[in-house]
């Protein structure tokens, strides 16, 4: 699915893997997005602030197990972070030991993020989602 | 079997007659023992016991009756004969009246003494059998209750608890660690429990109850007393029968299976754990070969040489985490044979800076040694030790900076000896210092993103150390440098 409008879209994609980093990036590019990345919470805060993505796509477990969900709020707390769709991967196998999943609608909900992808992901899946978002916006 | 000889004492103070029975009696094979007057007759029969006296009526001291008397005071079962010249109906009557097994008339012919002694043995041997039976009756009933009484001692001692119900609910038997795990007060035999216990034990004790076919089976519940694996205890209820099979009640057996619980809870949590850090490695690669493979893509022959590359390096550090894990669970099942040799530590720490010596050249780093002389020699397996200090020596290089210092130093201190590992690295903050010997704990910030590692090595130092009863201390300060210091006692192993 190519963007068929002349500006391509700017994607916010957080990972600390640098390799998982890579790859989303190269398979989002291929999509025809423009992607910027960050590895740890600052720095995405930072990039965010500055490059003003029209959507984020975050990695749910860094540094800390929680940096995901933390950064996610953070971004939909945010008045023009609010109108973008936050997009949380996650590691299906990683449940417990840790204070939050998105499996209850209770955390959806406390999170706001707007979809959630299972890693690895399919770029099919996540860029036509995207797509469905940027859609409904009429932009 | 010899044939037992019955003991018979004469009371008579009339010597021919005294002599002639005893004659008579002892060719019957009796043991005849005589006194010539009454006193002396006392003393002799209450001093043992005779199965049978011939008491003579009248004596100048003391008569026959009193005699009698006497004996059967201290004896009871000694069968006693009234033997008188002037017999008649009132003496003999007297004489039965008062413990007498009879009376014989004198003078006596032989054949009439011995039906009469005869008879009298007979009864002394009912009676004794009699005795015998009561007693061992008596002793019986003493031991079913002391039986009783040690085995209410046993079930009350009992950590787990143990209760009985019978077919109407009712309890029939518990000990105290009942009321403590049910949080019970004031319960009493009788009681009808079915109501009070928690549903889920109530439900395996219907089940059992319900069914009066023979079916020997327990049914085991755990219930949760307490939210959050605070307080689980396990319930096992197994039938108990009447002889015919049908069910006579329910005993229950109540376990406090918190720990077991919590442990196992925590391994489920590492299994996860570890299946997540196996996960994002292979991720990683199949990610990149799914780049390098899809021809849509259209990767450049550097870029796929350095997705290769990439792999690689994740495929070793996974199979290095391979490693470490199945060391960690040698460890763990003890399966792992310890070859248990004298070894210096000096020797262990300068093989492994050796091992090191490339990447420490590469890196620049310094390495300063004080070893301390004389330090004695270590009962330990030369792999773990060798681990140890390559897991510790190996951080102090790979998280140095670059031409940085390492400071090593052995020596001892009271029973231990202490290698101490300077390096003059990242250090860490307090926080992530709290959390360095967990499994898969790594320190991400920007220094490390570039260092591999499974997160496994000191926890592996650490249960390495501690197996020896030895431990492994801490200093740092973030991005000054950390310092390890480990312990291990020399009088181990």
């Amino acid at each position: 699915m190519t963007n068929i409008q002349n500006k391509p879209k700017k994607i916010l994609l957080v990972d600390d893997d640098i390799d998982l980093l890579e790859q989303n990036k190269v398979l989002l590019e291929s999509k025809g997005y423009a992607v910027v990345t960050a590895e740890n919470v600052k720095d995405a805060l930072d990039i965010f602030k500055k490059e003003k993505p029209d959507a984020a796509v975050l990695d749910l477990i860094m540094e800390e197990h929680d940096s995901g969900f933390v950064l996610a709020h953070k971004i939909k707390r945010d008045s023009y972070g609010k109108t973008i769709p936050v997009v949380l991967l996650t590691s299906a196998t990683y449940i417990t030991g840790m204070k939050f999943g998105v499996s209850t609608k209770e955390e959806q909900e406390w999170i706001n993020c707007d979809a959630w992808f299972n890693k690895p992901i399919n770029i099919d899946e996540l860029s036509g989602k995207l797509e469905e978002f940027f859609d409904k916006q009429g932009i | 079997m010899e044939e037992y000889k019955p003991r018979v004492i004469i009371v008579d103070d009339e010597k021919g007659l005294r002599v002639g029975t005893q004659r008579l009696l002892q060719s019957e094979n009796y043991i005849v023992d005589t006194a010539e007057n009454g006193t002396e007759g006392i003393r002799m029969a209450t001093g043992r016991e005779y199965d049978l006296a011939i008491l003579d009526l009248k004596m100048p001291d003391v008569d026959g009756i009193t005699v009698m008397k006497e004996i059967l005071a201290v004896f009871p079962n000694t069968v006693c004969f009234i033997a008188t010249a002037y017999a008649s109906f009132e003496t003999a009557i007297e004489a039965t009246k008062l413990g007498a097994f009879t009376y014989i008339p004198k003078p006596y012919t032989p054949d009439e003494l011995l039906r009469n002694l005869r008879a009298g043995m007979e009864k002394r041997m009912l009676v004794l059998e009699a005795e015998s039976l009561k007693r061992e009756r008596e002793e019986r009933m003493l031991e079913l209750a002391f039986e009783k009484t040690r085995l209410n001692l046993i079930i009350n001692s009992i950590a787990d608890g143990v209760f009985v119900i019978n077919r109407n609910g009712e309890l029939v038997l518990f000990n105290p660690a009942i009321a403590k795990y049910f949080e019970l007060n004031n319960i009493f035999i009788g009681e009808k429990i079915l109501g009070i216990l928690p549903e889920k034990v109530t439900e395996q004790l219907n089940i059992i109850l319900n069914k009066p076919e023979y079916e020997n089976k327990s049914y085991t519940a755990e219930v949760e007393m307490k939210p959050d694996r605070e307080f689980m205890i396990e319930v096992k209820c197994s039938p108990v029968r009447h002889p015919d099979g049908t069910v006579a009640g329910v005993v229950t057996v109540v376990r406090n299976i918190t720990e077991m619980k919590k442990v196992e809870f925590l391994k489920s949590q590492f299994v996860s754990m570890v299946a997540h850090e196996l996960k994002t490695p292979m991720a990683a690669v199949i990610g990149f070969l799914n780049i390098i493979l899809n021809p849509e893509l259209k990767t450049t022959p550097e870029k796929q040489a350095d997705y290769m590359n990439r792999s690689r390096g994740r495929l070793q550090g996974l199979l290095e985490m391979v490693n470490d894990l199945l060391d960690i669970s040698r460890m763990e099942m003890k399966t792992k044979q310890r070859e248990l040799k004298e070894l210096s530590i000096d020797d262990i720490v300068k093989g492994t800076v050796e091992f090191l010596e490339l990447e420490i050249k590469k890196r620049g780093i310094e390495v300063e040694s004080e070893y301390q002389e004389n330090i004695p020699g270590i009962m330990a397996d030369n792999n773990e030790l060798t681990r140890l200090y390559t897991n510790i020596i190996g951080n102090a290089v790979k998280y140095n900076k670059d031409n940085g210092k390492i400071r090593i130093s052995v020596r001892t201190q009271g029973n231990y000896i202490v290698t101490k590992i300077s390096d003059t690295g990242i250090g860490m903050k307090p926080e992530d210092k709290a959390k360095l010997f967990s499994e898969f704990f790594r320190i991400k910030n920007d220094y490390t993103r570039n260092i591999s590692g499974t997160g496994l090595g000191l926890s592996i130092v650490k249960r390495i150390a501690e197996s020896y009863s030895g431990k492994v201390e801490v200093e740092s300060e973030y991005t000054k440098g950390s310092a390890f210091t480990v312990y291990l006692p020399y009088t181990a192993g």
